[in-house]
């Protein structure tokens, strides 16, 4: 215990460490190490509460120790784990401790000691990192936030903000999903000890950075109340730095957050925060200034004003907004700082930005604003107030960017204001009682010798004349008495002049982008501005010139959009300045290529894409002030059309002679070549088609021609075959059969007839021999007869006999004939028959398909007989094997 | 815009039951068929008037996927009112009911009014769950209960405004406690010294008399 004691008076003795006291840097991880071990393990509260504290001592100086080796037992005491009894103070010096060593900031006491080990930077961030690894870390740090204890809200509240400033989006995650997150940090902003609510409201601010959701239940949590209340007990704008926190609170939850936004003015909090525009001034303030801290506050309340009428927010809360802040009153009381002596230029400043944004686009509103006075005498529109300083170069920068923008939403979408602005231009609108117009000082300043004059009051000219193209017009007429004894001079060559003359780029890039506002789509500005005779030869020089400052590259590169413009709205009615003129004259002398380049050196310009994101003209040094938002939108829309109408010209070059009307000429032969082109292709892919279609035909045709051939040969080798087979028929029985099957039925017929027929004839020839023989033996028996003398007694017993032989004879004789002619009948009907033989083609035809089947027959004679070759062969083989299989083969098997 | 009282609504429910076009119907009274997801809780607010009160509803409507529902779980406290919709053409939407009401019931205040809404009742012939369980399924757990349809409007004033009567009666019969902003309910402000002239907004002037 001794030793103990000696280690704790060593480093427990208080925030103060003397550096040479035992348990220094050697014995530091030592003397840690026996403290975690004490914390954990002890089982007296005292022991640990004191080994506690000690830590929570050492923890500033010897921070990675401490982290490294305690960080796991601090935890177990906010989770009040392993049943060991539940103290609050040693919570409180666990949630110190853990707030030490995930600090942000450096401690003093640590910077003599980086030199000994690495740097300590980023060493809060890593332990937050271990920290955060266990979720339920940060739940045991939101349920300390329920003790009511200060001992232990203030460090779980600090602690809280160390780990959100150090992984803020890890926390924000975590807060989000764990149960009642919000609701307990809105508690604390609800504390009566100021103390706690104001780390509280560090904590929010922290907490709703950059993440809509939070932002939202925040703002469901009543803290747009409670912040107003807030503001309200600390004195608004009089009040310390909770004022600005507060309000950096309000601006982070209603920054593009739309929800909130509307939240905020369905909720009446515009006309709660109306009366923190209520300025009484002490003399002392008017006199020696505001505090800083008053600016400031001042500043930020501004700037919720212009969070909720922000051109950037959604169109339809912008407008809303707009319309509450007028009609409650507030964007009254933001014209009265405007015309109140005392306010510093920074307020001043912001609250005309404020008064823009509030007036920007609404008809409503800007109408109000034309109507505020400036208690002048005699009184005087506050408007010429502004721009009085918009030209007058002693007043700050940032506030005549200001009036410009607040001039610009001035007329923004309202062709009135631009009418009654751009009017007291005209002479006939100069007013008898010597008053000073916008048209005056807007002149005044576009001839003045200071370039950011000139700039601004080209700028706000040109949005005088955004889409008014009868202003247009009647400006053209404008003209003005420059020097005495001079003739006076247009409006629009005097700016030529100055162009021509002046050195300062801003000047000219000003008067360059009036100018280009002023000839879109104004045929007659573009008429007169090319029949001023120096303004093609100054462009053209312009553009073509090859000077490689940064800034006269912008210069040249909007002569060249001038130019452009000249082309694209030309009705070709000045002499050598034609559409096609200018045309050849980038072509010929400038080069299309350079043209090109020096176009697109404006939109490759930081400057251009800086103007082109917000309406608001806003650099830190007047030197970088060069375009303007709305002609960088309309040069992004107009350079495409310039840049095509060049590639349709160069197209169509040797063709075309003026443009505009041949436009349409231009396309129809553009379709007609189109169609062509189509055509062609078309062609091409047919002629592809059928040569290909050729040689496959060609290939087939030899190919026929061979087997034509093939087949002649054939046809003479069967010819010759069947000669032979005939002769070869009656041998082979199997064709004998076939033929008779198949063969043609007259073909048999007619050898059966001429059978018959040779059979017939050959018995005709029998009974023709029978008969001869019997006529022989009957001349033979009559010679018998007449030779005898007693022929009739002899004939008479013999006769008779003889005589009825020779009838017998005679009757079979007879019918023998019968018989004979019935016979020769029976021939002729036959060979009548037979009388229309088979035609000779038909006979021929029935020979060729013989022939064929003769040819059929024979291949399968063939085959028959190969396979017969081959079964005998097999079966030879076959004998042979079983003879060689040891098996008794009969040769007949 | 002077008020009596100003409730906050939350609307709670699967997603695509209709709780934007709810809210749209309620508060720009028009319909919109194609809706985007809702992202994280949308507001919305309206005036309305109760028994001669005017009274601002200011609503919530939540984003119905499971996502988000840690998120729509941090309104749940601070509401006075819930809409809790399903939708009629869909019954896992109903028989996700009992989840939702559990959500509501164990994270807000005990005193939050639910209204149980059927939605998209102009579908008739698509209807997959019968207006009789709806009916039995709010009297089982205390809820009031209503057909509406967002598109053609039908009973969609009378649900913020059931509603809102319901938690009307329950502080004139002194259940809420109306300094507890937790509640979700608030008195309206004095009528505002500070801004004697403001142009606007005071419609049915005699009714801020009736505040506090």
């Amino acid at each position: 215990m001794d030793l103990f004691r000696s280690v704790l008076g060593g480093v427990g003795g208080g925030s103060g460490v003397a550096p040479g006291a035992p348990g220094g840097p050697p014995s530091s991880a030592d003397t840690i190490e026996r403290l975690v071990d004490r914390l954990s393990s002890s089982t007296l509260l005292e022991d640990r509460r004191d080994a506690c504290r000690a830590l929570k001592a050492m923890s500033r100086k010897f921070r990675v120790e401490v982290g490294v080796q305690a960080l796991s037992a601090l935890v177990e005491i906010l989770a009040h784990g392993d049943g060991q009894s539940y103290d609050e103070e040693m919570l409180s010096y666990a949630l110190d401790t853990l707030c030490n060593i995930c600090s942000p900031d450096e401690f003093e006491e640590e910077v003599g000691r980086a030199a000994e080990r690495e740097p300590a930077e980023g060493v809060g961030e890593q332990f937050t990192e271990i920290y955060l690894k266990q979720a339920v870390n940060v739940q045991y740090a939101l349920d300390a936030l329920g003790e009511f204890d200060f001992r232990i809200r203030r460090p779980a509240v600090r602690l809280l903000t160390h780990l959100l400033f150090n992984k803020p989006r890890q926390m924000q995650d975590l807060i989000l999903a764990s149960h009642m997150g919000v609701s307990r940090l809105m508690d604390v902003l609800v504390d009566n000890r100021e103390v706690l609510r104001n780390d509280a409201l560090l904590l929010l601010i922290q907490l709703t950075k950059g993440n809509a959701n939070l932002q939202k239940i925040v703002a469901f949590e009543n803290c747009f109340d409670k912040l107003i209340d807030i503001l309200n007990m600390e004195g608004l704008s009089d009040g310390g730095i909770v004022v600005e926190d507060c309000l950096r609170l309000m601006l982070n939850l209603l920054r593009n957050n739309a929800s909130n936004q509307t939240f905020f003015r369905e909720g009446s909090f515009i006309q709660r925060i109306t009366p923190f525009f209520d300025l009484t001034l002490e003399p002392e303030e008017i006199e020696v200034g505001w505090s800083a801290q008053k600016v400031s506050n001042m500043l930020h309340m501004l700037l919720v004003v212009r969070t909720l009428v922000s051109p950037a927010n959604p169109s339809h809360v912008t407008t809303s907004c707009q319309r509450t802040v007028h009609q409650c009153g507030l964007l009254e009381k933001l014209c009265s700082i405007l015309m109140a002596a005392g306010i510093p230029s920074d307020i001043l400043t912001e609250a005309i930005n404020a008064i823009a944004e509030s007036i920007r686009g609404c008809a409503a509103n800007q109408d109000f604003f034309a109507l505020v006075q400036a208690p002048a005498t005699p009184p005087r529109p506050a408007l010429i107030l502004l721009l009085m300083s918009m030209v007058n170069e002693k007043q700050p920068f940032a506030l005549r960017c200001a009036v410009l923008y607040c001039f610009q939403c001035y007329v923004h979408k309202n062709s009135n204001r631009q009418n009654e602005i751009m009017r007291t231009l005209l002479p006939a609108n100069q007013p008898a009682n010597n008053e000073i117009t916008a048209g005056q000082l807007l002149c005044g300043g576009l001839f003045s010798n200071d370039r950011l004059s000139n700039w601004f009051s080209s700028v706000a000219l040109a949005h005088g004349l955004v889409d008014q193209e009868s202003i247009k017009l009647e400006l053209l007429r404008v003209q003005l008495s420059t020097a005495k004894g001079t003739e006076p001079v247009s409006m629009i060559s005097q700016c030529c002049y100055i162009l021509q003359q002046s050195s300062q780029i801003q000047t000219r890039l000003g008067i360059l982008m009036l100018v280009s506002t002023w000839i879109h789509n104004c045929i007659p500005a573009v008429t007169t501005l090319l029949a001023i005779p120096e303004v093609v030869p100054f462009l053209t020089g312009q553009i073509g010139s090859n000077e490689h400052d940064d800034l006269e590259r912008l210069g040249q590169g909007l002569c060249a959009f001038v130019l452009g413009l000249c082309i694209l709205d030309n009705d070709n009615s000045v002499a050598n300045n034609t559409q096609d003129d200018l045309y050849q004259l980038i072509e010929k002398r400038i080069g299309g290529e350079v043209f090109l380049d020096k176009l697109g050196e404006i939109s490759k310009h930081e400057s251009y894409n800086r103007a082109l994101k917000h309406p608001q003209p806003k650099c830190v040094d007047s030197k970088d002030l060069l375009f303007d938002h709305h002609f960088c939108l309309q040069f992004k829309h107009l350079e495409h059309s310039i840049i095509s109408f060049l590639h349709r010209k160069k197209e169509n070059d040797p063709l075309v002679e003026t443009t505009e009307n041949n436009a349409a000429l231009v396309q129809q032969f553009k379709e007609l070549i189109r169609e062509q082109d189509q055509r062609i292709n078309d062609l091409t892919k047919a002629n592809i088609y059928l040569q290909s279609e050729l040689t496959t035909a060609k290939h087939q045709v030899d190919d026929l021609i061979t087997s034509l051939a093939t087949l002649k040969d054939q046809n003479s080798v069967l010819r010759a075959q069947s000669s032979h087979t005939k002769a070869a028929i009656p041998t082979s029985e199997v064709i004998n059969t076939s033929t008779s099957r198949n063969g043609p039925s007259t073909g048999s017929q007619n050898a059966n007839f001429a059978e018959e027929k040779r059979k017939l004839e050959h018995e005709v020839k029998i009974r023709d021999d029978i008969i001869q023989e019997l006529e022989m033996r009957l001349m033979t028996v009559e010679n018998d007869h007449s030779t005898s003398g007693d022929p009739k007694p002899l004939t008479n017993g013999h006769g008779s006999e003889v005589e009825a032989e020779m009838a017998l004879l005679k009757t079979q004789l007879e019918s023998l004939r019968v018989n004979l002619s019935q016979k020769e009948e029976d021939i002729h009907d036959l060979k009548s028959q037979r009388a229309p033989p088979p035609s000779i083609p038909i006979a021929s035809k029935e020979l060729e398909a013989m022939k064929l089947d003769v040819e059929t027959l024979k291949a399968e004679q063939d085959d028959l007989l190969v396979l017969l070759a081959d079964q005998d062969t097999q079966l030879v083989a076959y004998r042979a094997q079983l003879r060689a299989l040891g098996q008794v083969v009969d040769e007949d098997d | 815009m002077s008020y009596a009282y100003l409730f906050k609504y939350i609307i709670i429910g699967d997603t695509g039951v209709g709780k934007s076009c709810l809210l749209l119907q309620f508060t720009d009274k028009r319909f919109q068929p194609v809706h985007d997801l809702t992202i994280g809780v949308e507001f919305g607010a309206r005036m309305i008037n109760i028994e001669g009160k005017q009274i601002k509803l200011q609503i919530w409507d939540t984003a119905g996927q499971e996502a988000f529902r840690s998120i729509t779980r941090s309104y749940y406290r601070g509401a006075a009112g819930a809409l809790l919709v399903y939708d009629i053409t869909r019954r896992d939407t109903f028989n996700h009911l009992t989840t939702w009401l559990e959500d509501a019931r164990q994270h807000s205040n005990s005193n939050m009014v639910i209204m149980l809404i059927g939605n998209k009742s102009d579908l008739e012939s698509r209807r997959d769950v019968k207006r009789e369980e709806g009916e039995a399924f709010a009297r089982e757990h205390g809820l009031i209960f209503m057909e509406t349809s967002a598109k053609t409007a039908a009973n969609v004033e009378e649900a913020f405004i059931n509603t809102a009567r319901e938690i009307y009666d329950k502080i004139q019969e002194g259940v809420f406690d109306i300094n507890n902003e937790a509640n979700g309910i608030k008195i309206g402000p004095q009528h505002s010294p500070a801004n004697p002239n403001m142009p606007s907004g005071n419609q049915g002037g005699s009714s801020s008399g009736g505040c506090c």
